[in-house]
């Protein structure tokens, strides 16, 4: 006579239910792979967008701001910095205007001292980044 | 009820392994969101679930119902059998289940294929998404399920049940009527309201 | 402690003590420059201060795990450690590690230290969570392999219970996961999509493994509750974690390029997340009130319950609050995620961590099962400090996001992000405030090791009584 819940079912549902959902799981990730290249925006990765994504990640960026609302929530979302600051040159002069010491008792982002190229890069980056369909999101321009 | 062992298994209530009805709560209720979703975003694109709806193979998914009916039936009848000690009986309407469940898949199988040659995919619209999303959940339980029939299958034919002691039986029947219960409203939920 | 290689736990524990008080240091610092913009600055600016603060609190529960771990795999698999020598010299390798990489951070800019580490030889550094130089996280695959090894082999040689296996399979998935922290392609919607195999297949996946086993052995010891039977709860709980959890990962690929189903998969799936939190609750409250025995240790069964709260409010309620794809359309990377992590990652991992070493350092500094009870008060005190003070902290973040959310997204006049985030500084300053009294808990916590350690072991009481 068997209990009314034992452990061997426990156990079977535990290795039945988290291998099936597992491989649902690949399904839909291989579907999504299938799908990314309608929404990811890839046919714009240059070798600049390359390089501008390098920097973006050399100098953590993304330990202060957002980008697609992932990130720190300490400075602005960037997913659309392209589109709020009025294009690359609004992006290139807001990095390279920020003060070496600081705005007093305000947050500023660092002056990171970037060369021109660097400079394009970084917007060449958030331009391509801009322009992935994101189901539109943020809400508003304000990120 | 059953504490001493006193009552013979039958009588227990709910049948089989409490661990699956657990189990089968968590399934239902993610069916029944699911369920609703749709019935919510179908509400607001009527004509669009209505118009793609009509592309849908009804004769094939009425099949596929009877199908998982009689699977369903054959597994009855197993459970039937077991508890009069019939191993043999028990072991025979498994694998009739077996094969009903197998056909299923292969009519549902022969749809898929059919749609993914005209280009249908998950993101192709709203009521694909969820014809696909809901149908392939589905169709993944129907595996598990004929999984779980077959392996009862082979262990009733290797003697590891009989009239006393059968838990593994009722608790795989009680995951199939599951299957079957969410597919005698998805099949109308899907195909056929509109 | 009935085996002799239990005793490198102590080691691991230590660590893990001093780590967490770095963390919360830093989270004062980073709770100042909310409010105080240029507090340290340009020294230590936010983003370095949040990394050693979040790569701290990463580093201090693995270090919890790992002691966990060698504490309980002995005692459970009934007999010594593989290799007692391999685990103290893993030790040093981490901890050494993870003090180069933490000065690292400090002392020399991010992009020098991208430079120095060779960063574009095999680009991994500069993502959320994943900001460890390249060759920081290859010493962390060599020590979680080696790690594995000496588990491994001590499972199984020794008595296999529910609670090692589990324990292993947690532990090898969050090696085998974190191999996905290498993978760092151009397309930045790929790069996110396999960071979150291995962000949130650790905290709501394979990490909930290894706290299900560790809460469950601290439950088997302190309530003497039948084995079987907690077993049976623990494989449940696990199975519903990754029923739902797996799928559950769709609730961040809602807005980040990936296809728009996921708003559908991830929000039906992540619903069902608190689920597997809540069966934690009842279960521990469960096998608590069926106690055979009343432990002497009261302080480590009031970690344990606590865990289970906290997790479920933390883990469940704070992350269902924002897991539906229509509320996450505004929720999205604003102040409410931040106090979901705040209370998720105490309530689930830091406690369950601070649970095993309540339960086992008496033991380890030479007690038959208990601190003394002066002792043991003061750490019931600390406890009640930060776990209250964590539930202010996540009261006020989420008070600030509410407002967040309506002031920049919801409004009809949406304002800037940093106008925004001046109209709620009141509520940065309160959780400021809120962390301060954690910060007091923290010393309490420590302090509690060396109050009260010459007094005599707490007394036996009444036997316990079957109904309570």
């Amino acid at each position: 006579m068997s209990e009314a819940f034992t452990k061997v079912m426990a156990r079977n549902i535990f290795y039945g239910g988290s291998l099936f959902f597992l491989l649902l799981f690949l399904a839909l990730t291989f579907d999504t792979e299938g799908t990314l290249p309608e929404r990811d925006n890839r046919q714009a990765i240059t070798g600049k967008v390359a390089m501008g994504k390098r920097l973006w990640e050399n100098n953590d960026c993304i330990g202060c701001h957002t980008l697609l609302g992932e990130g720190a929530y300490f400075a602005p979302e960037l997913g659309n910095a392209y589109k709020r600051l009025g294009g690359k040159a609004g992006i290139i002069g807001f990095i390279e205007s920020r003060p070496k010491d600081g705005i007093p008792g305000r947050r500023s982002m660092p002056q990171f001292n970037f060369t021109d190229e660097e400079l394009d890069a970084i917007a060449e980056f958030l331009k391509y980044s801009s322009e992935i369909n994101t189901a539109n999101w943020p809400p508003n321009i304000q990120g | 009820m059953t504490r001493g062992g006193s009552l013979p298994e039958t009588s227990r209530y709910p049948p089989g392994d409490l661990a699956v009805w657990i189990f089968i709560l968590a399934e239902l209720a993610v069916f029944a969101i699911f369920f609703a979703a749709y019935a919510f975003t179908r509400m607001q694109h009527v004509a669009l679930f209505d118009q793609y709806q009509a592309t849908l193979d009804r004769n094939a998914a009425l099949f596929n119902t009877l199908a998982l009916v009689t699977a369903s039936y054959f597994v009855v009848r197993a459970v039937t059998a077991i508890r009069e000690g019939r191993t043999a009986s028990a072991r025979n309407r498994l694998w009739a289940a077996v094969g009903m469940g197998g056909l299923f898949l292969l009519v549902k199988g022969m749809e898929y294929a059919h749609h993914l040659g005209e280009g249908i995919r998950l993101s192709t619209n709203a009521f694909y998404m969820f014809y696909l999303s809901l149908t392939f959940f589905h169709f993944m339980h129907v595996i598990l399920g004929i999984l779980v029939l077959m392996v009862l299958a082979m262990r009733t034919a290797a003697g590891h049940y009989s009239a006393q002691s059968h838990t593994d039986i009722e608790s795989g029947a009680s995951y199939w009527h599951m299957v079957d219960l969410v597919w005698l409203i998805l099949f109308p939920l899907v195909y056929v309201m509109h | 402690m009935q085996y002799q290689s239990q005793a490198v736990a102590k080691l691991y524990f230590t660590a893990a003590i001093g780590l967490f008080a770095g963390q919360i240091l830093f989270g004062l610092i980073l709770g100042l420059q909310y409010v105080v913009g240029d507090f340290l600055f340009p020294e230590i600016p936010f983003n370095v201060a949040r990394m050693v603060h979040t790569n701290l609190l990463i580093v201090w529960i693995l270090f919890g795990f790992m002691g966990a771990a060698y504490y309980l795999v002995p005692e459970e698999a009934e007999r010594e450690l593989h290799s007692p020598g391999l685990a103290v010299l893993m030790f040093w390798v981490f901890l050494v590690a993870g003090a180069l990489t933490i000065l690292g951070y400090l002392l020399v800019p991010y992009s020098g230290l991208a430079k120095m580490t060779g960063n574009d030889l095999l680009p991994t550094m500069g993502r959320e969570f994943l900001e460890q130089p390249t060759i920081t996280k290859i010493g962390i695959v060599i020590v979680a392999l080696a790690f594995l090894y000496n588990i491994g082999m001590t499972i199984l040689s020794g008595r296999k219970t529910v609670v090692n296996l589990v324990l292993l399979i947690g532990l090898a998935g969050l090696a085998v996961l974190f191999l996905f922290a290498f993978y760092n392609p151009d397309n930045l919607v790929e790069d996110k999509l396999y960071w979150w195999w291995v962000v949130h297949l650790w905290v709501e996946g394979v990490w909930e493994l290894i706290l299900g086993s560790i809460l469950a052995f601290v439950l088997i010891k302190t309530t003497g509750v039948d084995r079987e039977v907690i077993e049976k709860w623990l494989y449940v709980i696990i199975a519903m974690t990754l029923i739902t959890g797996i799928i559950g990962t769709g609730h961040h690929y809602y807005w980040i390029g990936t296809p728009e189903y996921w708003q559908w998969w991830g929000s039906v799936f992540s619903a069902l997340e608190p689920i597997p939190f809540f069966m934690m609750t009842v279960f521990a409250f469960n096998m608590v009130n069926r106690r055979r025995r009343n432990h002497l240790n009261k302080v480590a069964v009031l970690w344990a319950l606590g865990t289970a709260v906290m997790a479920f409010l933390g883990a469940g309620v704070w992350g269902f609050l924002h897991t539906l794809s229509p509320v996450n359309y505004y929720t999205h990377g604003s102040q409410i995620t931040a106090a979901h992590g705040h209370m998720a990652f105490y309530g689930a991992y830091a406690m369950i961590v601070l649970t095993i070493i309540s339960y086992a350092m008496p033991m380890m500094r030479g007690r038959k099962a208990a601190n003394s009870n002066r002792s043991q008060v003061l750490e019931m005190w600390s406890f009640w400090l930060m776990t209250v003070s964590m539930v202010f902290i996540t009261l006020f973040l989420t008070g600030a996001g509410i407002l967040q959310v309506y002031l920049q997204r919801y409004s009809d006049t949406p304002l800037p992000f940093m106008v925004v985030q001046e109209k709620i500084a009141l509520f940065y300053w309160m959780r400021e405030v809120a962390g301060v009294v954690f910060l007091a808990g923290l010393v309490l916590y420590i302090a509690s090791f060396f109050v009260g350690s010459k007094d005599p072991e707490a007394a036996v009481e009444q036997a316990a009584s079957p109904t309570a």
